[in-house]
């Protein structure tokens, strides 16, 4: 069976009149030199009639020139790399391992310019191809093509095994040295200060997403009966909305592209979660708190430019932030006597205390407009630095102490650099 | 809870000092390389490879006189390591260093930061005897240092090799450090490079001592020769 599958294999290698070992995608020119490098020195196709088999099968490749490479064929530093390459080019063997060694051979390769050098060996039943240009020291291409004593059915054959390809237009003189002179379109050099702001919407809420309800729905869900009573009052969003959209304005300073600094504000305006069944309510108009949150974030960033005018900055921050908030209440028109639960309702802290904690990216256009995306969590509790007190177990348990929610923001900003 | 703390800090710090740190490649083969030698090699560099590091020490050890310690320390490992090499292979031809030495020197990568110094055949050019016979298969034997307490990495990582040595102590090992090639003569191309390092305890160091090194060296070279065939 191995027998056969080897017979098979064979014939298939038969028949098929070419093999391309390895093509690492050499800049073919538009009008392209091609010099032909039989180091045996009796080259197996002819130089006139390869051209003409380069306009057959690259229509894209002009008016090219061949001949054939004698200086090569003459050179024994040269005529002895041949005959290496020749022991040497096997079938799936990496380029790398075909370089030329010989510092003479080597600055051979190096000064072709933009000429191509077409390796052409017989060798019995098949011709040994390979392919040199001056970028680098070794084939860039490499293969065997059937041996055809016929020099232009070879011809073709090598024209469309390894020059079927696009092309591109040979640079001048002068544009060759133009483009050697030219600066990166990429360099940049890192600012030292880099300073933004900007203003944004965002949108926050209790539950994460991709964890269970149930984290969570026992704050979400709960109403405050009686302008007080709630199941649970360790969270906030036992007596507040959660899911609410938020306005911000932030500021920043990144120091050497690496670490920085924002100041952050955000307003959002959080309905409170009233048990409408419950008749004490029936005198109210609106009970609302106005969120203000300020915060301070330390950035971690790295830019990336992707090109001449467009810039992504990942970035991670850690912060923390104050809250703050303002509680905005009033009864129906004509009600002039308020309940007595409406006079005992609800008070927040004067403050609470949190964290920030998130990732996000600039997208800065044009070196000064930036989008900016965020997203995180946030955290508001009772300041954790308060001393403690013999009476705590006796006193009353602190609202809100424990508020977390997470976040995404969408900002627009301006940029500048120092 | 400190106790055991300490211990687990204790064995990272050793797993960061020895093994774990290690991750240098010390051999490279060529994906043509698919055949050990077997029965018939070459060998070429023995008359210059071996250099003898701290003479005084091994000449005080060796009762060699101090000025000749190179001279005939050295002498005395190359044919050692061709009587060797003669043993595992029977049909051993030796090249006489003057064949290879011709070339220029270049550097063989083996790793990020491994490089080997030495002389290999130009591209199309083949070894050969004085009567003109071409070996297939020759061991290019680069240097062979001798001393006490080296170390490889310090020889031929680049980033180390500007360190200088400690302070001169009582030696605990006798140390070899040695860098081959197994050349394929016919295609003029590199099979296997490696460098490898041997370290000898020290009782009481006498010539059969160094005989007994060389010996390891060349068993040590044909364990990796076979280690390193391409699969």
């Amino acid at each position: 069976m191995k027998k056969l599958l080897a017979i098979l294999l064979f014939l298939a290698a038969w028949v098929q009149a070419s093999d391309v070992y390895f093509d690492s995608r050499f800049t073919l020119w538009k009008d392209a030199t091609i010099l032909i490098w039989a180091p045996q020195g009796n080259s197996p196709i002819n130089a006139t009639d390869f051209c003409h088999s380069l306009r057959r099968y690259n229509t894209g490749i002009g008016e090219p020139k061949c001949r054939e490479l004698g200086e090569w064929e003459r050179d024994s530093i040269a005529q002895r790399y041949g005959t290496w390459l020749s022991n040497n080019l096997e079938k799936d063997l990496p380029s790398s391992f075909l370089r030329a060694r010989h510092p003479g051979m080597a600055a051979k390769i190096q000064t072709l310019e933009d000429n191509i050098v077409l390796y052409v060996n017989p060798q019995g039943k098949f011709v040994q191809v390979a392919i040199f240009d001056e970028t680098a020291q070794e084939p860039k291409a490499a293969g065997i093509v059937k041996m055809s004593n016929d020099k232009m059915a070879l011809g073709d054959e090598i024209a469309s095994t390894f020059f079927d390809k696009r092309t591109k237009r040979r640079l001048t003189k002068e544009e060759r040295l133009k483009q050697q002179t030219e600066p990166d379109d990429l360099y940049k050099e890192v600012p030292n200060l880099k300073f933004w702001a900007g203003i944004g919407i965002g949108y926050s809420q209790a539950h994460f997403p991709l964890t269970p309800d149930n984290w969570t729905s026992s704050h979400t869900k709960s109403q405050v009966r009686n302008y007080r009573i709630t199941k649970d009052s360790v969270s906030l969003w036992n007596f507040i909305e959660d899911d609410d959209a938020f306005l911000s304005l932030y500021a920043g300073i990144t120091w050497h592209g690496f670490i920085g600094i924002e100041f952050l504000y955000r307003y959002s305006n959080r309905d409170m979660k009233t048990d409408k069944s419950d008749t004490v309510y029936k005198e109210l108009d609106h009970w609302n708190f106005g969120q203000h949150d300020i915060g301070l974030n330390v950035l971690l960033s790295m830019t990336y430019p992707i090109t001449t005018w467009f810039d992504i900055t990942p970035l991670a921050f850690i912060g923390f932030q104050y809250t703050f908030y303002n509680e905005s209440i009033e009864l129906k028109n004509g009600i002039s006597k308020p309940s007595r639960a409406y006079q005992y309702r609800v008070k927040f802290e004067d403050i609470y205390k949190g964290a920030l904690l998130g990732v996000g990216g600039q997208f800065v256009f044009k070196k000064h407009y930036g989008v900016d995306l965020r997203a995180g969590i946030s955290s508001r509790g009772r300041d954790i630095y308060e001393a403690p007190s013999p009476d705590a177990g006796k006193a009353p348990t602190t609202i809100g102490k424990s508020t977390i929610d997470c976040f995404i923001s969408l900002g627009f900003e301006y940029l500048w650099t120092l | 809870m400190t106790f055991k703390k300490s211990i687990l800090s204790i064995g990272f710090a050793i797993c960061m000092l020895t093994g774990c740190a290690d991750s240098y490649h010390w051999t490279a083969s060529h994906p043509s390389y698919h055949k050990a030698p077997y029965g018939g090699i070459a060998v070429t560099g023995i008359d210059e490879a071996f250099v003898i590091t701290r003479s005084s020490w091994f000449a005080k050890r060796l009762e060699i006189d101090k000025d000749s310690i190179q001279i005939k320390g050295t002498r005395h490992c190359r044919n050692t390591f061709e009587s060797e090499l003669r043993k595992a292979y029977g049909n051993l031809m030796v090249l006489p260093d003057s064949v290879n030495r011709i070339f220029p020197e270049e550097s063989i990568k083996l790793d990020e930061r491994i490089f080997i110094k030495g002389h290999i055949p130009e591209q199309g050019i083949t070894l050969k005897d004085s009567a003109g016979n071409v070996p297939p298969l020759v061991l290019i034997l680069h240097e062979f240092i001798i001393g006490t307490d080296l170390k490889r990495e310090n020889f031929f990582d680049y980033a180390l090799i500007h360190n200088e040595s400690g302070s001169i102590r009582k030696p605990d090992y006798v140390s070899a450090i040695f860098s081959y090639t197994l050349w394929d003569n016919i295609k003029q191309r590199p099979l296997f490079s490696a460098v490898d390092e041997l370290q000898q305890p020290i009782t009481t160091y006498k010539l059969n001592n160094l005989t007994n090194l060389i010996q390891l060296a060349v068993q040590k070279i044909r364990k990796n020769l076979y280690a390193g065939v391409s699969k």
